[in-house]
């Protein structure tokens, strides 16, 4: 008997989880990046060390948690820190990999969750604000956006810049004085993309099943470099991962199952 | 000229003005907490009061109040709906997260506003915030990460005038906070940006913790946050508790005491403090309950009314909420056995996470009774 594919939410929190190496500190937000992570340690990178804002760390393995303060984030762990010791260990080069969402995101990986329309007192709509957004894309080793590809995502330049990506491309973000390597991959529900490493655009790495190139653009606000050659396809979860991903890691579906 | 340095095109970016000036002052003004500090009675005497005393006495308008916990955990906000109770007006909030901000907005308990993150995660940003601020019912003071805030009560903690740190740099924050000063590193011979994030002092904070003893040492189980900062920095602190306990039971076992009892000038016994929020070791998240405010209360235009007329006027105290709201006693019992189990430490095999959500197409708008 054959699974059913990979909804785009499934999809997205395999790639995330692909981007995990064995034994890395990973710093989680909430949502899809947390689906990611406990997926990644219950398939091919066990020896993995979670992080959360609150200052949780290090729980044993549970189900997925409902908040970066719920207590799936801190069951059992040797130690709980508290908020800024949390973020010291990004500054001070710990962790390895940082996981963020985004509301817009523009082709340099800048990132915007402050709100939608230009004017900072006559918005169309309030978003979260920056949380530990800016903390992470400031500080962090390497930082992986994740979030849905449209237009209205994948813009020419974000309505705020919460959190500093590439900035201006080139060399611009070392020289605004932040540390670490800045957004080294984004994944979307069309695709997966990296940096020029001259330019620091936005570049299609690969596109998932049934998304052309074409589709892919049309799906941004900006043009997206294209690699020469044939594009990869992204690959797709085998039976058994997908298996894990619905019975153990997010068995309620509460960040992947499609809104109705 | 002012006490403080105030970058001109930030406070004209935020449509501050000369009446704003002074709540600004406050929460950098090393000089005037460290004389409310000196000013506090040093001794080691019984603080008891009722949490309708704390609030009377320690609460007045216009005072900086941070919000402590994070977001829905160890947050006390039955302390906040006796605030609401009493009328109090006009405060300043501070905290990362914020996500109690928006229900203090509408009554003119909180004008203005620092802002760092407002929402309840993946069940949804809150709107009643976002309409509230772009009507100007609340004035943003600042934009903040969690990191630099908590930069800012920590460097208040150690009692230093500010921190020089790496983030914020190159983003639109520092253009919408008149706290951040872009600094070259005086050590380096190269250029090298950082942020200068000044102590944050805070007017009034209240912690609400697991144990305290009558005279304001408390005990903290779970995640700390900022409170260990705040607690230190704060002009005035409430602490709530769960229980009381005598002296010596901190003094046998310290473990997870982080606040000194000369920080502490009111101990209020408050057990359930933490709802409608979870409590670690003690009670779960009510998750439907918070289905509803974000996407029912706090989302659709004037339904925070009906919150404040449930949650302040219908019910006058926790228990209130635990009969009348959550579902009594059986309540209670779950509260306790999801939070132990997820903790692990209580045995999680068979204990059934499941509820049903609370999603914009329910039909039952009504109280439901069963918030699990």
């Amino acid at each position: 008997m054959t699974a059913k594919p990979a909804n785009p939410l499934e999809m997205i929190a395999y790639v995330l989880a692909n981007q995990i190496e064995d034994g890395e500190v990973v710093y989680i937000g909430t949502g899809l990046p947390m689906v990611a992570g406990i997926l990644a340690k219950k398939t091919h990178a066990p020896n993995i060390t979670m992080v959360y804002e609150s200052g949780a760390q290090n729980p044993i393995l549970g189900d997925m948690p409902w908040s970066v303060a719920g207590p799936y984030t801190w069951r059992k762990s040797p130690l709980i820190l508290e908020m800024p010791y949390s973020f010291g260990q990004l500054a001070n080069g710990y962790v390895d990999k940082a996981f963020l969402g985004y509301g817009q995101i523009d082709m340099y990986g800048n990132v915007n969750t402050h709100m939608i329309g230009s004017d900072f007192h006559n918005y169309k709509n309030r978003l979260t604000g920056s949380g530990g957004n800016n903390d992470l894309a400031s500080l962090s080793k390497n930082l992986i956006l994740v979030g849905l590809q449209s237009p209205q995502k994948f813009v020419k330049n974000v309505d705020f810049i919460t959190s500093v990506g590439h900035l201006t491309g080139g060399n611009s973000r070392k020289e605004a004085g932040l540390v670490g390597r800045g957004p080294k991959a984004v994944i979307t529900s069309a695709g997966v993309y990296d940096f020029d490493p001259e330019s620091k655009r936005m570049r299609i790495q690969s596109l998932h099943p049934g998304v052309s190139p074409e589709l892919a653009q049309l799906a941004s606000g900006f043009e997206l470099l294209k690699p020469a050659g044939e594009l990869p396809v992204t690959p797709v979860p085998t039976k058994e991962v997908i298996d894990i991903l619905r019975n153990e890691v997010d068995p309620r579906g509460v960040f992947t199952s499609m809104p109705s | 000229m002012g006490k403080f340095n105030y970058n001109k095109e930030v406070l004209a970016n935020l449509r501050l003005d000369e009446k704003d000036i002074p709540r600004l002052d406050r929460l950098i003004d090393y000089d005037s907490a460290r004389e409310a500090h000196e000013k506090k009675n040093h001794a080691a005497i019984d603080k008891r009061i009722s949490l309708k005393e704390a609030i009377a006495e320690y609460v007045k308008d216009g005072d900086i109040l941070t919000d402590t916990g994070f977001s829905y955990v160890r947050t006390p906000i039955i302390a906040y709906f006796e605030i609401l109770r009493q009328g109090i007006k006009g405060l300043t909030s501070i905290g990362s997260p914020a996500t109690n901000q928006s229900y203090l907005i509408p009554f003119g308990t909180v004008t203005h506003t620092h802002w760092s993150y407002c929402g309840a995660e993946m069940r949804g940003t809150d709107r009643n915030m976002s309409r509230a601020v772009k009507a100007g019912k609340t004035k943003i003071l600042a934009e903040w990460g969690h990191g630099s805030m908590a930069l800012g009560f920590k460097a208040a903690q150690l009692g230093l005038p500010g921190v020089y740190s790496k983030q914020l740099l190159g983003s639109d924050l520092v253009k919408y906070n008149p706290f951040i000063k872009v600094l070259d590193n005086p050590m380096k011979t190269e250029k090298d940006p950082c942020v200068f994030i000044p102590a944050l002092y805070p007017d009034v904070s209240i912690i609400h913790v697991h144990q305290a003893d009558k005279f304001g040492n408390a005990k903290i189980y779970g995640p700390l946050v900022n409170d260990v900062a705040i607690a230190a920095a704060t002009r005035k602190l409430i602490i709530t508790a769960e229980e009381i306990v005598p002296p010596n039971t901190l003094r046998n076992d310290n473990k997870g005491v982080v606040i000194p009892f000369m920080y502490s000038d009111a101990v209020v016994e408050l057990p359930y403090g933490a709802l409608v929020g979870a409590m670690p070791g003690l009670y779960y998240w009510p998750r439907k309950l918070w289905e509803k405010i974000m996407r029912y209360w706090a989302f659709e235009e004037g339904a925070i009314d009906e919150f404040y007329d449930l949650f302040v006027v219908q019910c006058k105290d926790q228990y209130d909420i635990i009969d009348k709201v959550l579902g009594g006693s059986k309540w209670m019992v779950d509260a306790k056995r999801l939070t132990k189990a997820e903790e692990y430490d209580n045995e999680d095999e068979g204990v059934d996470f499941g509820y049903e959500e609370w999603t914009r197409n329910a039909t039952d708008f009504e109280d439901i009774k069963d918030y699990k």
